[in-house]
């Protein structure tokens, strides 16, 4: 990126001889239709440029524009690469592309409607049946299933690129699960707000109203015609490269986000398993490869997906949308028999053409791809994951031969097409404007009566000038593209996009979410209660605690044993000796990253549950997640100075959790999401405290002020305490005050008053004033807390043991009650052996 | 000949499973030389839902879902069925078998158009050199083709032993073929492996068997070759014959994975057990129907 301190003074760009430059003319002047940008580029020079994409850097951090990089062991996020300075296109031109896409859409529609229905294209000659019959993608169990007014292709994406001489052609189709429309609507917030002035005087076209259509479409093909038709959502979940875009494009549209497991089919019908119980969905708007949707019709091996799907849109019960089935015609192969295929169909010649390519199932295709195959490019004829294309250029003698092999014993499989000398767009790098070869994704949508395309689009660009390989998986970037109104054209209004028929709906939360909120909730707890402990432990450590100061080793010690960190026999063990397991324990605690009982585990299970979680956190809350995650070194650290060390590393991070606590009591709306965090925060904190009780009071000696204020430093009450008593620390009142005191946010009974209240709140209460079993159970805690002999219960460990086991015994199956009445949808799916 | 076939499918889970998706193909075809009488498919539990729809070979499937808490799953499907004879081969007189395999390619010819799709690899049936190499002694130059697939179907009989238990669904072709060893399924599969790697038009049949034979235990498994003139000629080479009347045909596709008799999905269930019965009782006549009373499980036609 280009520094602002070392910004050349002017802007200087020198395009790559032999393409077309889409700026610069043959004469090496700005074309007519970005002279407005590029005048806006020249008064604002580098330097301040500079400064207004440092500020579109932050716009796209703020919101977490990420996409994930397959094959990256940490499974990471990388932040979106945008390049600041758009593609601009000019009105006339861009008609030209529009009807030419629209065509385009119309004809592959045509053709899926043939291919699920008559497959007349193969009777009639005009298709070769291996492009079907051997397409993996051809879905036999979609076969002859009625699509509402036959419309298969409900969203598409074109690539396209401009050669030498100015015309654009045809680089792919994707007719499946088309992405980059989100992504491509993050990069025009970027655009239009480090460039407002150039935006607005060059009348760049506006997005909005293509998503009305968009959902308009949608709406069309409801075939239930109910008011409000419900439409989801379906990602493969956080782990896909475009999940990102998935949460966007829901939160945009108002559809609700859902993975495979959160919809159910019953009775042919397919539900989403809401809080409130199951809810009718009338449009999945599927993101999900079609063989992964239905494990029942499709992979035999897979248990992903909707068993049963394929017999709801069988029954016309629910549309899919794209229709299930359409990577058909994702096979570059296609592309030779289009123009002819143009004609017959819709009479017309084929708008815009597709980059030659020649499908070696011919034999003529084939002698002339095995003469020229070092001037091709060789790609596989049904594209599949892990399979690339192959540069005929690059190839060695013997390479080559071995592919020409390959070629010969399975034809079918291959097709060549010619490598397309892509035109260039200037990038901003950190030497100042370097040019790079573009490709431009346009995308266009069904809106009831005909497609219509987005007057925009995602441009990608190559990773270096030499490079034509476009592809941001392997680090190539992109860039907004403006489309232009037309001179003559009335000005666009700004008209406000209508207003979404189902608006006033709030998404409906999948059970999954509620259930991954709980966890989170708990698990955040978990891992601060932990960290208060190993606080607390670590000074006994220092060898000032065996001569009598603080606390001691043996309180230590009776703790660890109560939570079956240590076996019973420590007790009796020489002094040195326990001391030597203490620190094991706690390097366990601190460091290590297999056991389930120590921190980092859990801390790994915080970030498993907020990765799924993630359009409903705050930027700011995925910011303290990752500083959480820093904070924990991980793999096992020898040597006490170490150990000790880590005292700061925990004040840290339980400040991080405390900052995480705030945000979400003072940031995050009052939905049932956020009472499912809360409820697990509340449910766990009850049984930590309940176990701390539990252990560090059993073996403490009649009120032994180091192990009764280790517990108060544990239980966060320490001051609390000496604010309310003024005296030495006594058993029933730090009893009283952790057990039974509601005012201390950090007792058992304010815990439990809290989920009296949230248990309230949530879906489903029966009319009659019956409580269901999760507040019956809380009911009975909170008076068995409330109606608490201390003062007894201090005296008698054997009575408070008891007390203490009983309660924890009913919180448990409170949460136990909790999730099989509101989250225990997400079973496991199994497939049974065939026989 | 009539039969009555009576098959039961039995799967029991460690735990109980909240729900089951399953797709059946348990009715007989109706062919030329078949009539269904007769086909009930009754499951327990009795709360089962189904409905039938015809598949992408023709085939009649169904979907069926048990959407409450159950321990087992019990599919049992009873069926009469008549088996008429069909008129006489004449391998002799059938094309030389280079002429088909041309015959193939000539896909404007509808007839050929359908059976293009049973020529090239599917997901059960695929080969290497030496499975083309065994079968290449069978195709002399210009012999006619039905010739030649007996020959090879009964050199498959020949030279593999049937193993019940010996194989599983994943057990692939190659694999069978070097331990010359299987059960029907594997040796379907192996044929139409052969066929198919030299240019033929194989498709594999599922159904069921007179009991006594060879394979009657389960239900059973052979191979159609495309014979222009004759249409598809079924061959069992687990039994060495061409289909007649002991065979009553449920199913066809491309191999197993596209008329497997019951696969399904649970929903929970742990550990599951399966037990599958097959009859095939040759009848004197056709019986009367019978009033179907409902018992336990609730009752479909056809």
């Amino acid at each position: 990126m280009i520094d602002e301190a070392v910004a050349p003074a002017t802007w200087t760009y020198s395009p790559v001889f032999g393409h077309y430059d889409e700026v610069l003319d043959a004469r090496g002047r700005p074309r007519r239709h970005w002279r407005r940008l590029a005048n806006t580029m020249t008064r604002l020079g580098p330097g301040q440029f500079a400064r207004r994409w440092q500020h579109g850097r932050q716009i796209i951090q703020a919101n977490g524009i990420t996409f994930n990089v397959y094959g990256d062991p940490q499974g990471q996020e990388r932040p979106w690469p945008v390049d600041p300075i758009p593609l601009v296109l000019a009105g006339d031109e861009w008609q030209a592309i529009e009807a030419a896409v629209q065509q385009r859409a119309t004809l592959l529609n045509a053709m899926l409607a043939d291919i699920y229905g008559p497959l007349r294209l193969l009777s009639d000659g005009s298709l070769p049946p291996e492009l079907i019959f051997h397409n993996p993608s051809f879905l036999r169990a979609c076969h002859g299933l009625a699509v509402p007014q036959s419309v298969f292709l409900h969203h598409y994406a074109v690539d396209m690129g401009r050669s030498p001489d100015g015309q654009w052609w045809v680089l792919s189709d994707r007719t499946q699960t088309p992405s980059g429309l989100g992504y491509a609507l993050e990069n025009r917030m970027v655009s239009a707000q480090i460039l407002p002035e150039a935006f607005k005087r060059s009348q760049v076209r506006p997005l909005n109203r293509y998503f009305h259509e968009y959902r308009q479409g949608l709406f069309e093909l409801t075939r239930t015609k109910r008011e409000n038709p419900r439409v989801v959502l379906l990602t493969p979940g956080p782990f896909n490269e475009a999940y990102f875009e998935h949460a966007y494009l829901a939160k945009y549209l108002g559809y609700t986000l859902v993975e495979g497991a959160d919809l159910v089919v019953r009775d042919e019908r397919v539900f989403l398993k809401t809080l409130g119980g199951l809810v009718p969905v009338d449009i999945i708007l599927r993101r999900q490869d079609d063989s992964y949707c239905d494990p029942l019709s499709f992979r035999g091996d897979s248990v992903l997906g909707v068993p049963g799907l394929l017999a709801a849109v069988r029954a016309g019960h629910v549309v899919v949308a794209n229709a299930l089935g359409s990577g058909v015609l994702e096979t570059p192969a296609l592309s030779g028999f289009l123009p002819a295929l143009c004609r017959a169909r819709l009479g017309e010649k084929l708008k815009m053409p597709s980059l030659a390519t020649w499908w070696c199932g011919e034999e003529k295709a084939r002698r002339y791809v095995l003469e020229h195959l070092p001037r091709l490019v060789i790609k596989p004829a049904f594209p599949r994951f892990g399979l690339h294309p192959v540069f005929g250029a690059g190839l060695s003698a013997s390479e080559r031969d071995d592919l020409r092999r390959r070629i010969e014993a399975d034809p079918t499989q291959y097709v060549a097409q010619e490598q397309m000398a892509l035109s260039t767009a200037p990038v901003l790098s950190e030497h100042g404007l370097e040019p790079r070869h573009v490709v431009l994704r346009v995308f266009a949508v069904w809106s009831g009566d005909g497609y219509v395309v987005m007057p925009g689009g995602l441009t990608r660009i190559s990773t270096s000038e030499d490079s034509l390989v476009v592809s941001i998986q392997q680090g190539g970037g992109s860039k907004d593209t403006w489309v232009l109104a037309d001179h003559d054209e009335e000005p666009l209004p700004q008209e406000p996009v209508r207003q979404p028929v189902d608006i006033s709906r709030t998404p409906d939360l999948p059970s999954r979410v509620a259930d991954n909120m709980f966890w989170l909730g708990r698990y955040l707890e978990r891992v601060e209660s932990m960290g208060r402990l190993a606080r607390a432990l670590l000074p006994a450590l220092s060898s000032e605690a065996d001569l009598g100061g603080g606390l001691s080793i043996e309180s230590s010690l009776e703790l660890l044993i109560g939570y079956e960190y240590l076996p019973e026999e420590m007790r009796g063990a020489p002094v040195l000796e326990q001391r030597r397991w203490l620190e094991k324990v706690l390097r366990w605690i601190v460091f290590d990253t297999e056991r389930i009982d120590a921190l980092s585990w859990n801390v790994n299970q915080v970030r498993r549950s907020a990765r799924s979680l993630k359009e409903r956190l705050s930027s700011d809350a995925w910011r303290l997640l990752n500083r959480l995650d820093q904070e924990f070194p991980s793999g096992v650290i020898s040597g006490e100075a170490h150990l000790l060390n880590q005292v700061n590393t925990l004040d840290r991070a339980i400040l991080t959790l405390a900052s995480f606590s705030g945000l979400m009591m003072e940031n995050m709306t009052r939905s049932q999401g956020w009472r499912f965090l809360d409820i697990g925060r509340r449910l766990e904190r009850s049984l930590q405290l309940v176990e701390l009780l539990r252990h560090g009071l059993a073996g403490v000696v009649s009120d032994d002020q180091a192990a009764l204020d280790m517990l108060l430093q544990i239980a966060d009450s320490a001051i609390t305490y000496r604010a309310r008593y003024y005296t030495t620390l006594q058993t029933d009142l730090v009893l009283d005050l952790l057990l039974v005191d509601e005012a201390n946010p950090r007792s058992v009974g304010f815990q439990l008053h809290t989920l009296a209240i949230h248990f309230k709140q949530l879906p489903g209460q029966d009319p009659s004033g019956r409580l269901p079993e999760e507040q019956q159970k809380i009911v009975k805690l909170l008076t068995a807390v409330r109606l608490a002999r201390t003062t007894e219960l201090a005296a008698d460990r054997q009575q408070l043991g008891e007390f203490l086991d009983g309660l924890k015994q009913d919180l448990l199956e409170a949460s136990t009650a909790l999730s099989s009445r509101y989250l225990s949808h997400s079973m496991s799916t199994r497939l049974l052996a065939s026989a | 000949m009539i039969y009555q076939v009576r098959h039961l499918t039995r799967y029991s889970y460690a735990l109980s499973v909240a729900s089951t998706h399953s797709e059946l193909r348990l009715t007989p075809r109706e062919l030329p030389w078949q009539s269904v009488v007769r086909s009930v498919i009754t499951v327990e539990p009795p709360s089962a839902t189904m409905r039938g729809f015809r598949d992408y070979f023709g085939n009649n499937a169904r979907y069926c879902s048990v959407l409450e808490p159950h321990h087992e799953l019990a599919i049992t499907a009873e069926s009469i069925v008549e088996v008429r004879e069909t008129n006489p081969l004449m391998p002799a007189a059938t094309l030389p078998w280079e002429q088909v395999r041309a015959s193939l390619r000539a896909w404007d010819d509808p007839v050929a158009l359908q059976s293009f799709e049973f020529a090239s690899e599917s997901r059960y049936v695929r080969w290497n050199a030496a499975i083309a190499e065994y079968a290449r002694s069978s195709f002399t130059p210009q012999r006619p083709i039905l010739e030649a697939v007996i020959e090879l179907s009964s050199r498959v009989h020949g030279d593999f032993k049937y193993k019940p238990e010996s194989t599983d669904i994943d057990t692939s072709v190659e694999e069978v073929f070097r331990s010359r060893r299987g059960v029907c399924q594997d040796f379907a599969h192996l044929l139409i492996a052969m066929l198919r790697a030299h240019g033929l038009a194989a498709r594999y049949v599922s159904g069921y068997l007179r009991s006594g034979s060879v394979g009657a235990e389960a239900s059973h498994a052979w191979v159609g070759v495309f014979v222009p003139g004759h249409g598809w000629v079924d061959l069992d080479p687990t039994n060495d014959v061409v289909v007649a009347t002991s065979h009553v045909t449920l199913a066809w596709g491309r191999d197993y994975g596209d008329v497997t008799p019951v696969k399904g999905i649970t929903m929970g269930g742990g550990e599951h057990t399966i037990e599958v019965v097959v009859r095939v009782d040759p009848l004197a006549s056709i019986p009367a129907p019978v009033e179907v009373r409902r018992m336990a499980g609730r009752r479909w036609d056809r």
